[in-house]
């Protein structure tokens, strides 16, 4: 214990004294170049530790994952193309993509309806009522992806016919006297996959609520007592005047929930683990990389998802610049 | 712009901090490596919660009259962690390999010991027969079986099955359809079955698969199975799937039917059975689940009284397959006494008869090993099984490759229980995705 107190003091104190020396070595070494020379490569020089940090930990991983998608399991010879052929060949992989495109429609989607009702509800209560119910569905938030999972297995849990239900849906089902149904097998359109989208949902409107509540209460009331004068009803404000000024908000929002729905797993993983066809793109890397031991699948896989990743990107880098450039 | 270079600062300051900060990891913790030659020595094995305790108590006993310091090391993740202290010259000097496959590899490169002269050939003849053999490799004795587990056990509720006339287990593969179709008959189901375990669900339809292989065509085939010597859709493979469905998966089998097999905890599927009256009658599954947690508190204790076991049945009354596992004792200090001193110490009769065997988690493997030890009459019977078995047979998923044995057999299994394929396609699926 002492040893690794002692170790982590030092590794503290090692890593800061190592982090001066390189930097007072590297400002020695910009002042043997001559004046102006001095001046121009300092800064570059100061950057390099950062920017040797990001390539080692981002960049180099990046194209090392690009490469290995193009060689075998173990990453030992190149197979071409094989992994992404055998992987978009593969039944089991088109659904994985199938369920990964539906939650990519409908969880940003639903946040944003949901996060934007609630908000909009909210703020037609009394101040204490309204400050309860946005604590209350904020809470969500605060509970991790995998505690969700142990509530909502909860909610979804099935027993035999003869057994009691533990399940609140099976409660209420075999209370009106129905048979208890197993919500996570019934895979027929995709209605399990939906059972597990309503959780993250659950997690996620709490974030859509916040910020959009904000967004709606800077959203300035001479807009909307001037529309009211023009005879405007509340569904025309609403959509007409309020949305359009919160614009930059929900494309926020959107995007936020979106990168998450991408990088959805824990849920997945904790309910299902991917049976019942509700696998999704990134329980399926996991399972190949950590089960199945095919590195090259894995990394094929993170490649389709890094695909699928830039354009939103690009978007969110171009919305951020519009939005500086009318400041 | 001020703060913002000092914010870059700290941040390249931490990253710096961070990146130096590797350097100075505390390296690998006790003897370790394959020269050590003290009487300090590390065993790593993969067992947990009360065996591990049970464990730690009998051999703390044993090092501590033998001169002879003994270091620890659980973990859950055996098979990556040997392959990397392996690969860096860091391997524990005793490892207790919880599956033969990675065993058989790190032999084969000659890194582990032969045992042939460390332990005497008596106590090797003691072992169960097809355990003893688990731990060769070409005829050599690389490793010994220091505890075992068994998965053909059948358990079923003593009252209820008394009440009801149950009294004679079935001797036969035939019996035991009649029996279920006896029990079938009456309205009431026959077996319990759950193969939901979180993130491994599947697995116990993968044991149930074994166990009709083994009974139905021998160990020798079986092995070829698991080998991949025949093809894993092998039509005697899909026959198998169509004798459990037979038993378990046609209507009126099960506690539910086939979706409430994939839903229910395998752990908790035999809990109906104790009800009144009894919503089942049989339940397979590995000497593990008589354990608190798993049948409900009152039945476990008053075990005794409540539950009844018998062996899954061979095609003829003298056939006594049993399909199982277990822990094998390996060096790889090649030279270091202390060490040849503990799998000595481990593979002996008296291994496990100062408190281990009455902690119900642990078996040894030897045939000749005291019953009347075991912490009850559930126990005793489950260690009878297994030295009265013909054939003794490992869990062949254990074995198969990851992608396999912990990937697609599970994951079609529950496909093809829960209704979402047929048996045909689930094994052709597992069959297609057998590494080349």
């Amino acid at each position: 214990m002492t040893i690794k107190v002692l170790n982590a003091l030092l590794a503290v104190l090692g890593g800061v004294a190592g982090a001066i020396v390189l930097y007072y070595l590297l400002n020695k070494l910009a002042e043997l170049l001559p004046g102006k020379w001095e001046d121009r490569v300092k800064p570059y020089l100061y950057l390099l530790p950062a920017l040797a940090a990001i390539g080692l930990y981002l960049i180099y991983p990046t194209i090392q994952t690009f490469v290995y998608s193009f060689a075998n399991a173990r990453s030992t010879e190149f197979v071409g193309f094989d992994n992404y052929i055998n992987l978009l060949g593969s039944s089991g992989f088109q659904n994985t993509l199938f369920n990964t495109f539906l939650w990519i429609l409908i969880v940003p989607a639903g946040a944003i309806i949901l996060g934007l009702l609630i908000a909009t509800l909210a703020d037609r209560l009394k101040p204490k009522g309204e400050k309860f119910s946005k604590t209350l569905i904020f809470l969500p938030m605060a509970i991790g992806a995998v505690s969700a999972g142990a509530i909502w297995r909860f909610v979804y849990a099935s027993n035999p016919p003869t057994q009691d239900q533990i399940g609140l849906l099976n409660g209420i089902v075999t209370g009106f006297g129905g048979e208890p149904v197993n919500w996570l097998q019934i895979s027929g359109f995709r209605f399990n996959s939906l059972l597990l989208m309503v959780m993250l949902l659950w997690l996620q409107a709490g974030f859509a609520m916040v910020l959009l509540s904000a967004a709606i209460k800077g959203v300035p009331t001479e807009t909307l007592e001037a529309a009211r004068l023009d005879g405007a009803g509340e569904g025309a404000i609403f959509f007409r005047i309020v949305i359009p000024q919160i614009r930059t908000t929900l494309i926020t929002v959107f995007i936020t929930v979106l990168i998450g729905v991408l990088k959805t797993f824990d849920i997945v993983y904790v309910m299902t683990n991917g049976n019942f066809n509700t696998n999704v793109i990134a329980v399926d890397f996991f399972n190949q990389l950590f089960t199945n031991n095919n590195a090259g699948y894995a990394a094929a896989i993170v490649v389709m998802l890094l695909i699928i990743m830039i354009p939103v990107l690009v978007f969110q880098v171009r919305q951020f610049r519009a939005e500086e450039a009318a400041r | 712009m001020r703060i913002r270079s000092t914010l870059t600062t700290t941040a390249t300051l931490g990253a710096a901090a961070v990146l130096t900060a590797g350097c100075l990891s505390e390296g690998g913790g006790g003897g370790g490596g394959s020269g050590n030659t003290s009487n300090t020595i590390e065993v790593m094995y993969a067992f947990a919660g009360e065996q591990e305790a049970g464990f730690q108590a009998e051999v703390e006993a044993w090092a501590a009259e033998n001169d002879v310091t003994v270091e620890f090391s659980q973990t859950g993740n055996f098979n990556q962690l040997i392959n990397t202290r392996v690969q860096g010259n860091d391997a524990p000097d005793v490892a207790l390999f919880p599956q033969p496959g990675i065993m058989t590899d790190l032999a084969g490169e000659g890194l582990l010991a032969d045992l042939t002269d460390v332990v005497d050939q008596a106590d090797l003849d003691a072992m169960i027969p097809g355990a003893l053999e688990t731990g060769q490799v070409d005829g050599t004795q690389y490793a010994v079986p220091m505890s075992i587990n068994v998965k053909s056990i059948v358990f079923y509720p003593k009252g209820a099955a008394e009440a009801a006339g149950l009294t004679e287990p079935p001797a036969t593969l035939e019996d035991l359809q009649a029996l279920t179709e006896g029990i079938a008959a009456t309205g009431t189901t026959p077996w319990c079955f759950g193969i939901e375990s979180e993130a491994a669900t599947g697995w116990p339809a993968t044991d149930w698969v074994e166990n009709l292989m083994l009974i139905n065509y021998g160990s020798e085939t079986y092995n070829e199975w698991v080998n991949h010597e025949i093809p894993f859709n092998d039509p005697q493979v899909v026959d198998v799937l169509e004798q459990m469905e037979g038993l378990l998966l046609e209507e009126g089998r099960t506690n539910g039917g086939r979706q409430s097999i994939a839903s229910s905890n395998f752990n908790t599927a035999a809990n109906p059975m104790f009800d009144e009256p009894p919503g089942c009658y049989m339940y397979r599954q590995g000497n593990f689940v008589a354990t608190p947690g798993n049948f409900p508190d009152d039945v476990i204790a008053d075990i005794d009284n409540q539950v009844g076991v018998f062996p899954m049945p061979g095609l003829t009354a003298e056939d006594k397959p049993v399909l199982g596992g277990g822990d094998l004792a390996g060096i790889f200090s090649q030279e270091n006494e202390s060490a040849q001193k503990l799998v000595q110490f481990l593979s002996s009769a008296e291994f496990g008869t100062n408190g281990y065997a009455e902690n119900g988690t642990w078996f040894s493997a030897r045939t000749d090993f005291d019953t009347s030890l075991y912490a009850n009459e559930v126990m005793k019977s489950i260690g009878d099984i297994a030295y009265s078995s013909t054939e003794f047979v490992f869990d062949g998923s254990d074995q198969m490759p990851g992608e396999v044995g912990s990937g697609s057999f599970w994951r079609e299994m529950t496909a093809y229980i829960s209704g979402g394929t047929d048996a045909k396609t689930a094994l052709d699926n597992i069959e297609a995705s057998w590494p080349q």
